[in-house]
């Protein structure tokens, strides 16, 4: 680890009010213990007077990602406003989906991938989003290709989070071979690795880069594609690691050489284990944009604005980034960010590997088949 | 004997051990020890979620215990009634209960639920008087998850009731009925302190099992967060010692419980 | 005239339990059923019809049924054959004035978040845990984390508690009298085990046993943490069912299955245990 990166580490570790071991044996234990607590403990006191001062309440809850926010970011929103944030992650869309069509959304925010807008706003779950509560959103400074799916029939439902690919990591350390190809990939957990990769507990990804493997498009629905792909699946399903979508602790401590993974856990997985390294397979893969979107049934509408809002404003945004590693589709945060950060590879990959990347498709997720195709490896 | 105990006790303790160990870590991850801290205590008691999601808990398994042991109690008095079709009727009644696994459960309330919310939303949108605003929308929540665990619950605390009602000195009811004890005083102060120790010992498990429930709320409790709800999102989200500070505390406030409990019994005696 | 008097309160005393079960048992358990012969709703969800196709899929679940029913009668019988020694231990050899303390710590950890317990295992048989220790003294390429055998461990581990309670009490119930008698015949320690205490304790070991195997057909936590989504049982088809491909009909369908399941396994294991024509109770405390 580079000393600048250490030292501010470090700094960060002060901040956050934890001691390090030495630290702690160097002074007095328990005086030292219960100023840490005291430190802590006003949190409740705050609570109480930011309550009294806005009229966004006391709570928001979020439904995302693993491993997508800045966890001081999140904590800079409550320090300001008074609001806490309930953070809940999901495995796949479908997931997230499920749980607001089982009773009521319990969510303000949602993290949401594009291709499943048009199918939330079919089911009635979103409505059109009050722009002038997110001035932070500024449409011309996104690309259009970005953020295309989010627009019907002229309403904007969603405003954009981030955007990346879908490919996969290799503890190079371990796998020597050169990686290039989803076809690799799905040959070497079946043979040479067996028992060392972990695939998405997401039908979208999994699938979608079974397909690959034959070079059909990541998106199809058609049953004859499907069952090769599920055939492929299952004959690699006693070679897995795991099925989860939360892979990076079975990367990091070893368990695992290889996963289907996002741009930002590959950035996040390469930065701190440079043997780490994110591949985009030569036939394709997902692109997608990530959006934040308000569902009709909010409780905590005011707040859910706000901090919508909170996470679009560039300079917390840019920090978002540099802490995940998901490109942003802002310009405005762009033009925050460290070039070396706009030169990542993992980031930005090359033209030629972006170029057969496919946006995931909205039949995906309501197609029968894909779902049982999904459930049929899982149960296998 | 003793050796093999110990190694069992180790067993369940080890794991324990480890929780408790990580609640005092410094670092944010719960895999990798980076020093001594009690900060963790403190994030979590002023988290609201937390503190809401641990109300949520206490409440739904305190209306569980609560519930489940009267109509348990109701019923295991009643049953010793009844011979016949209405007593093989509650049997293979409370016999199913007990065999339907908690997770079926859920699913059922949760259908059950959302077919009989669809048809009572529109409804009430209708009937709904419009000085009164607008109309409520019914839905899964604190109601739900209660209902639930109470139907799980309910055949369990009869059961054990039941055995010791059946245990229970008959000669000692005749006696009081004998002395022209109206029905309820003879409940009251005969058959009520006879069978007690099997309705605390209901409602004390009853209390546990729905304390610690996570399949069927998470079936049907909406928006609203238990305690093991919470967890398991902390667990996905990547777990940081302020779980483990919450289990600390739990742990603590269990065992206080029931030393305590047993110095007044052992004092008592 | 009394006896209208008594007909009365046992109305009134069943009543409660009779609702209750009409509407938050009977009747969900029928919706559930019409779901099972429904069909899925273009977004996902449940569209009336009449069709068997749901139970025609259920081949798609055999795997699922077959770990169930594979890992949960193991499962079982590995926290019995631990837990047994322990209740002897307790019931019969410690002296009574530890005992209650000693019980008690068995109880305590049924009283900590089964979840944060099974996390706890996720970690120590995770490549951090047991592997690394074992790479230390030379044994290399263990993995036990989402493996059949972690979760048989996290069965074991959760269920014990469970297990213990129940045959604890029924050898602590067992005449101490009925044991002399057979030592003063000059039984060996090992056939007065064999002949009295075991048979006493059976009542405590067939409940015991047969409450955490219901808890384990409808298990979700332990293989969906301690499996990595390779092990899975009824209850993570359950989930996935309903909380992830919005399938209804189907998940209603398994649903059912898994109720006749178990009520034919568990008639046939009460029919087994407890002589016919005896209703006997089944006895917690």
């Amino acid at each position: 680890m580079d000393p600048r990166k250490k030292f501010i580490e470090t700094l960060n570790s002060y901040k956050k009010g934890s001691i390090s071991r030495r630290e702690f044996l160097g002074k007095t234990g328990l005086g030292l213990a219960t100023a840490v607590m005291a430190m802590n403990m006003p949190g409740l006191m705050g609570l109480r007077q930011a309550n009294a001062a806005s009229k966004l309440g006391n709570r928001v809850s979020l439904a995302t990602w693993p491993n997508y926010h800045d966890p001081e970011n999140l904590k800079k929103f409550t320090e300001k406003t008074g609001v806490h944030i309930q953070h809940n992650v999901f495995g796949s869309n479908e997931e997230m989906l499920a749980k607001v069509q089982a009773g009521g959304s319990p969510f303000d925010v949602m993290v949401i991938t594009n291709y499943t807008i048009s199918t939330y706003v079919k089911l009635g779950l979103l409505e059109p989003l009050d722009l002038s509560k997110l001035p932070n959103f500024i449409e011309a400074n996104h690309e259009q290709v970005f953020i295309g799916e989010a627009k019907i029939g002229g309403k904007i439902y969603a405003v954009p989070k981030n955007w990346g690919t879908t490919g996969y990591v290799v503890n190079t350390k371990k796998i020597k071979d050169k990686m290039t190809t989803w076809k690799q990939f799905w040959d070497l957990t079946i043979t040479k690795y067996s028992g060392r990769t972990i695939v998405h507990d997401y039908q979208l990804t999994a699938i979608g880069n079974a397909l690959k493997y034959f070079g059909y498009s990541f998106n199809s629905i058609d049953p004859k594609e499907l069952a090769e792909a599920e055939k492929l699946m299952i004959k690699a399903k006693p070679h897995l690691f795991a099925i989860s979508s939360d892979y990076q602790p079975a990367m990091r401590n070893g368990d695992a050489w290889m996963s289907i993974c996002w741009t930002g856990d590959g950035s996040q997985l390469h930065r701190d284990m440079p043997e780490i390294q994110y591949v985009l397979g030569k036939e394709g893969g997902e692109l997608w944009t990530d959006f934040f979107a308000i569902p009709k049934s909010a409780e905590h509408l005011e707040a859910a604005y706000a901090l919508t809002n909170f996470l679009l404003d560039p300079a917390v945004n840019a920090a978002e980034v540099k802490k995940h590693g998901y490109p942003a589709t802002d310009k405005l945060t762009n033009k925050l960010l460290p070039k070396e950060m706009l030169d990542d590879p993992i980031m930005y990959p090359a033209k030629e590997l972006l170029d057969p990347l496919e946006f995931g498709a909205a039949a995906t997720l309501t197609s029968p088949l894909r779902a049982e195709v999904m459930a049929r490896f899982k149960a296998a | 004997m003793r050796f093999y105990a110990l190694l069992v006790y180790l067993f369940l303790y080890i794991p324990i051990g480890i929780i408790v160990l990580f609640s005092f870590n410094a670092g944010r991850h719960a895999s990798e020890l980076q020093g001594f801290s009690i900060k963790w205590f403190g994030i979590a008691l002023s988290n609201p979620f937390v503190m809401e999601a641990l109300k949520t808990s206490l409440i739904v398994a305190g209306t569980t215990a609560l519930l489940s042991s009267i109509m348990g109690t109701m019923a295991a008095l009643g049953l010793q009634n009844v011979r016949g079709i209405v007593r093989m009727i509650f049997d293979s009644l409370i016999y199913i209960a007990i065999m339907i696994p908690g997770i079926v459960f859920g699913i059922a309330t949760l259908v059950a639920l959302a077919t009989a919310l669809d048809f009572i939303n529109p409804m009430l949108k209708n009937i709904w008087p419009i000085i009164l605003g607008e109309a409520p929308r019914l839905k899964l929540g604190l109601i739900s998850i209660i209902s639930a665990h109470t139907l799980w619950t309910t055949a369990l605390a009869t059961v054990i009731i039941r055995a010791r009602v059946q245990g229970m000195d008959r000669s000692l009811i005749e006696a009081s009925i004998d002395l022209y004890a109206t029905p309820w005083r003879t409940f009251y102060q005969v058959t009520l302190p006879q069978i007690f120790p099997g309705i605390l010992a209901a409602a004390l498990l009853n209390f546990t099992l729905s304390f610690d429930d996570f399949i069927i709320a998470f079936f049907v409790a909406g928006g609203r967060t238990t305690l093991p709800i919470y967890v398991f999102a902390s667990i996905r989200r990547g777990i940081t010692p302020e779980i483990n500070a919450i289990a600390t505390m739990m742990l603590i406030v269990s065992l206080t419980l029931l030393f305590t409990s047993q110095g007044l019994l052992r004092k008592r005696k | 005239m009394a006896k209208k008097s008594s007909s009365y309160v046992t109305t009134l005393l069943l009543a409660p339990m009779a609702i209750w079960m009409t509407a938050l048992l009977i009747l969900p358990i029928l919706v559930v059923l019409v779901y099972s012969f429904g069909e899925l709703a273009e977004m996902g969800g449940y569209k009336p019809a009449f069709t068997l196709a749901q139970y025609a899929n259920l081949p798609a679940r055999l795997t699922a049924f077959k770990n169930t029913l594979v890992l949960a009668p193991a499962g079982t019988l590995a926290a019995f054959l631990i837990a047994y020694p322990l209740a002897y231990y307790l019931a019969r050899t410690v002296e009574p004035r530890r005992r209650m303390i000693l019980l008690t710590l068995v109880i305590v950890p049924f009283w900590t978040s089964f979840l944060i317990r099974t996390y706890a295992w996720m970690f120590i048989l995770g490549g951090r845990g047991i592997p690394a220790l074992l790479e230390f003294i030379g044994i290399e390429g263990v993995r036990l984390l989402n493996t059949p055998t972690a979760v048989l461990i996290g069965i074991v581990y959760g269920y014990l508690p469970l297990m213990v309670f129940p045959i604890f009490v029924s050898l602590e119930k067992v005449d101490e009298s009925l044991l002399e008698a057979s030592n003063d015949l000059g039984a060996s320690p090992v056939r007065t085990f064999l002949q009295v205490t075991l048979p006493l304790s059976l009542p405590g070991v067939a409940t015991a046993c047969m409450i955490v195997f219901i808890l384990l057909m409808g298990e979700f936590l332990i293989p969906a943490l301690l499996g990595g989504g390779k092990v899975f049982f009824i209850g993570n088809a359950l989930v996935d069912l309903f909380l992830q491909s919005r399938n209804w009909p189907f998940g209603s369908a398994v649903a059912i299955t898994l109720v006749v399941v178990m009520l034919v396994i568990v008639s046939l294991y009460m029919r087994m245990i407890f002589k016919p024509g005896k209703t006997q109770d089944v006895s917690m405390i």
